[in-house]
């Protein structure tokens, strides 16, 4: 079990999205999978960065585990505002350019590409956890 | 691969050179280049994204800004594109609403 503690800052993102990429690959997933574990985990962390402090200062802690020895288990947590992207209405895809809405891309693309997801707020903090096989 | 985007506004055909990643770091930069354009009578958008490995939703933001507020009458022209980015776009549906092409013929 690997884990990282960063702040939540647009500066940190790569540093965060680099240590989840780094455990993926030391599991063994294809180049396709690596590129949804590095998608779901910046969607997930942005929305974090952007949204979860208004003052702008808080954490996220990142938990990388293995999971039935061939799956990555990433739970993200945070102290912020209580919010679950789950409960993010889906965007419509077969809608034209022009009138696209621009929320809810994100985690649109989250449960498109990972397994398992799942949100619980536990205390003060929110907890994320996506599954990839 | 370094991450890079430049805008190049001709004869209402706006070009767009992409490379390494489109990610929420990078995509307010190309953001702004775009946003010089408005005003002007844009026909095409074309992405050129050949050397493009990472898009995500902050990019895909980036081509849906681009048309609703550059080119609402413009043809958007994805060019290129590596099999990870193309997942990407086919996933969100914005492929229905693009011409997705090998290269670019003037």
């Amino acid at each position: 079990m690997e884990k990282l503690t960063l702040e939540a800052k647009l500066e940190n993102l790569d540093k965060a999205v680099d240590f989840i990429n780094q455990q993926a690959q030391l599991q063994g997933f294809d180049k396709k999978k690596i590129n949804q574990i590095q998608l779901a985990s910046e969607e997930l962390l942005v929305n974090i960065i952007n949204y979860a402090y208004p003052d702008k200062k808080g954490k996220f802690e990142i938990t990388c585990s293995t999971k039935e020895s061939k799956g990555l288990e990433v739970k993200i947590v945070d102290w912020g505002i209580a919010f679950n992207p789950l409960e993010l209405p889906e965007p419509d895809t077969k809608a034209p350019l022009e009138e696209r809405k621009i929320g809810g891309l994100g985690i649109y693309l989250v449960r498109n590409t990972m397994d398992e997801t799942n949100y619980t707020r536990t205390g003060d903090s929110n907890i994320f956890t996506f599954v990839k096989y | 691969m370094e991450s890079k985007c430049s805008v190049n506004f001709k004869e209402g055909i706006a070009k767009i050179e992409l490379s390494g990643k489109l990610d929420a770091t990078n995509s307010p930069g190309l953001q702004a280049e775009l946003q010089k354009l408005i005003g002007q009578t844009v026909a095409r958008l074309v992405l050129f994204a050949k050397d493009l490995t990472y898009i995500s939703s902050a990019g895909l933001r980036v081509i849906i800004f681009a048309k609703q507020k550059i080119g609402v009458n413009a043809q958007v022209y994805l060019i290129g594109a590596q099999e990870t980015v193309l997942n990407v776009i086919k996933m969100s549906g914005l492929d229905n609403f693009m011409v997705i092409q090998d290269s670019y013929e003037e």
